[in-house]
């Protein structure tokens, strides 16, 4: 295990504080970069996430060159509010229309790459009741003011304190600690360093998004960290902490349903990378039991297992990049 | 003046033009607690945001109120202060979240008074955005300690030990747009406390109930007289008490308020109940105690002075009708000092003190032009000349 990780790439957001040193990298650099915001009505907490980081950081400081919007149907305002905040919207089924259409937040981020034009992309929750701007200059930061990070992800609320004298508590969700560390812990000890693998805040550049699959539902973040974790190795990769957000609990059930998702994607990942050879195929559907009329019912979910391909493959991605066959041969091979 | 009435409502829009920065220092400092006495983190977050928007100076004074100061061009003329309490009747430590819709943002103490500090807080910005100079130094405050028991102490203590005349000052409230505030009743908050010995169950047969006891209390305060003239009342305000259904009350209190025109009346209507309270306490045996929480001069400013006509011919030129009524705000501090003053609200609202407490957006924009408007009107010398009544 590679153990100095957490410790080197571990940051903190106030370490990036000076917000003009990182418009200024971003200059240096010729960097282009894009917000983007997947949505299923959100409508309570979406026009506050505009606002802020609009406000911060594209018009107090030139951060952001774009926020974006990538809406899976909202049936509330979700859509019209954004919009009035000056976001640019999209509807998931409007953007690469060729395809088969699927529904899900990993559909929302794979597409958000063929509709955005920065050179790093910055995905965040769109249900942070307590948004600040540090939500996105905090998962920026590792990326400009570091050449060898290329994707960043965050964490929240038990600040991991590294040095003497400075522990603190520290971990995930109850799907992290009960269901992905003690895969991470079994098959890739080296990604337990990363505090909450399952947070929906990450940053990273095109160039590493546009070479992963994106699973269409909740495994999305499961399947990019050990994808990224197995092409570029874990030099790649930091973490940031984020202090504090504040968001829905959801209940056992629910989670019950998220750690069903995340368990075959994590099988699936595993079978493809020729680590484990399962006799059987997955069952695709979550039973879970409700007691009604003192009788045990079973209630069961059928979870569709879709995945994009890397965007890359896709033509019209290659055509609007003006990625060429050779460029791609050599992306593959590199 | 008169050129830059006509100038006034031209200004919303370019106003309105930096709403996400508006919106988001309230909603910035509006999220985070600030109950009275525990005010540090939103006067930090204030001191922050007045910081970033370069403004010449951001401190505290003796008493932490927190300060930022944009330098006029005239360093013999005396600053205007723009403030707004920073603290709320919210006493919940937690941070607070906000929901932001096509027109309102709505969330525990938005307007009291998270508008009128996001507001303050954005004022450098917009003085650069409207290529606003004045001549005199504009002191931007959020004061500390002014609600309930607070008693306005962060105010007091600002006009109190500031080192130099000051011109005029504008009080900024998150509601009513349109209101013009320039006069202040007498006050005085209080508080009867009842509480009933243990003893008392074990000596006698009839253990009297704290609430009934304070209902008589009230009852007395009825029967005394309120006068017209001067205008005088007494408000019954709040009552905590009991422990459950079952049990005769041990505790209760009763929070009033008298308010008056004249401050003689408000002090000779707090005796009547300070005697009412004694002559209970001593009839029913009990532990009856009254104690003031808070207490204000009647001051005013006359209506005709120039800073009253001024403002009014601001928020008219706006196409609002100004609307004139007793507060009890910091604005009588700054009258008890002579220093002309008034209250303005920056928009519309409902719920104040509830946790929906929601605020309008887009009359805001009108608000802050109307506080410019005023700025603007002290600053050419509105202030100077008459002296208060």
């Amino acid at each position: 295990m590679n153990n100095n990780w957490l410790e080197e790439n571990t940051f903190h957001y106030s370490d990036f504080k000076d917000l003009n040193r990182l418009v200024e990298e971003k200059a240096k650099k010729n960097l282009k970069i894009s917000l983007c915001l997947p949505t299923l009505n959100e409508e309570k907490t979406i026009a506050k996430e505009i606002i802020i980081l609009k406000s911060e950081l594209m018009t107090r400081y030139p951060l952001l060159d774009e926020i974006i919007v990538v809406d899976s149907g909202s049936t509330d305002k979700t859509t019209e509010i954004a919009r009035a905040y000056g976001a640019d919207v999209y509807l998931a089924t409007e953007i690469l229309p060729r395809l088969e259409q699927f529904k899900g937040k990993g559909e929302n981020l794979w597409k958000a790459l063929y509709i955005t034009k920065g050179d790093i992309i910055i995905y965040l929750d769109a249900d942070i009741k307590n948004i600040h701007h540090r939500f996105a200059y905090g998962l920026l930061g590792p990326l400009l003011l570091n050449d060898h990070i290329k994707f960043v992800k965050a964490f929240y609320d038990r600040p991991i304190a590294i040095g003497k004298n400075k522990m603190r508590p520290t971990g995930g969700g109850r799907v992290t600690e009960l269901v992905i560390r003690p895969l991470f812990s079994l098959f890739f000890p080296d990604l337990t360093q990363l505090i909450q693998p399952l947070s929906g805040e990450y940053a990273g550049f095109r160039e590493v998004f546009e070479r992963i699959p994106f699973p269409i539902g909740y495994g999305v973040e499961t399947s990019m960290n050990m994808d990224i974790y197995e092409k570029w190795g874990l030099e790649v990769m930091a973490q940031v902490d984020l202090d504090r957000r504040i968001h829905r609990n959801q209940d056992t059930k629910a989670l019950g349903r998220m750690a069903f998702t995340i368990l075959r994607t994590f099988i699936n990942r595993k079978i493809r990378l020729g680590l484990i050879d399962l006799k059987d195929e997955l069952f695709d559907e979550m039973i879970q039991y409700n007691l009604v009329n003192n009788k045990y019912q079973p209630n069961i979910f059928k979870i569709e297992d879709h995945e994009r391909p890397p965007i890359i493959e896709i033509p019209e991605y290659r055509e609007k990049f003006k990625i060429d066959q050779e460029r791609l041969r050599n992306l593959q091979e590199a | 003046m008169d050129k830059f009435l006509t100038q006034l409502p031209g200004l919303v829009d370019e106003i309105k033009s930096l709403k996400e920065i508006i919106i988001t220092n309230i909603v910035l400092i509006g999220q985070t607690p600030a109950p009275t006495f525990k005010e540090k983190k939103r006067s930090k977050i204030f001191r922050e945001r007045l910081a970033e928007f370069q403004v010449d100076e951001v401190t505290t004074d003796g008493y932490r109120n927190p300060i930022g100061i944009v330098r006029g061009a005239d360093s013999s003329k005396p600053p205007i202060f723009v403030l707004a309490h920073l603290d709320t009747f919210y006493e919940g430590d937690q941070i607070l979240n906000y929901t932001i819709k096509e027109n309102t943002i709505t969330g525990a103490g938005i307007l009291d008074n998270s508008i009128g500090v996001g507001v303050i807080a954005s004022l450098p910005l917009i003085f650069k955005k409207l290529d606003l100079q004045f001549e005199s130094d504009i002191v931007l405050a959020g004061t500390i300690q002014s609600l309930g028991k607070g008693n306005l102490r962060g105010v007091r203590h600002l006009l109190k030990t500031w080192p130099t005349p000051i011109r005029g000052g504008i009080c900024v409230e998150g509601i009513e747009l349109g209101r013009l505030n320039y006069y202040s009743d007498g006050m005085i908050r209080g508080e009867i406390a009842c509480s009933i010995s243990d003893e008392r169950n074990l000596l006698t047969d009839y253990t009297p109930n704290a609430i009934i006891i304070l209902n008589e209390v009230i009852n007395e305060i009825m029967n005394l007289k309120t006068s017209q003239r001067p205008r005088s009342r007494i408000v019954i305000g709040k009552m905590t008490g009991g422990a459950n259904h079952g049990k005769i009350a041990p505790e209760a209190n009763l929070g009033f308020e008298i308010r008056s025109d004249s401050y003689k009346i408000v002090k000779k209507l707090y005796g009547e109940i300070r005697d009412v309270v004694e002559g209970m306490s001593h009839e029913n045996e009990v532990d009856l105690n009254i104690k003031t929480i808070s207490n204000l001069r009647a001051s005013r400013l006359k209506y005709n002075h120039p800073l009253v006509k001024h403002s009014a011919a601001v928020i008219e030129a706006l196409g609002i009708k100004p609307v004139s009524r007793p507060t009890e705000s910091a604005l009588s501090i700054f009258l008890s000092h002579k220093i002309p003053a008034v209250t303005l609200g920056i928009t519309y609202g409902e719920n104040r003190y509830f946790e929906n407490a929601t605020m309008e957006i887009e009359p805001m924009y009108q608000g802050i032009a109307q506080i410019i408007g005023v700025l603007k009107a002290i600053d050419s010398g509105v202030c100077d000349e008459q002296q208060l009544a």
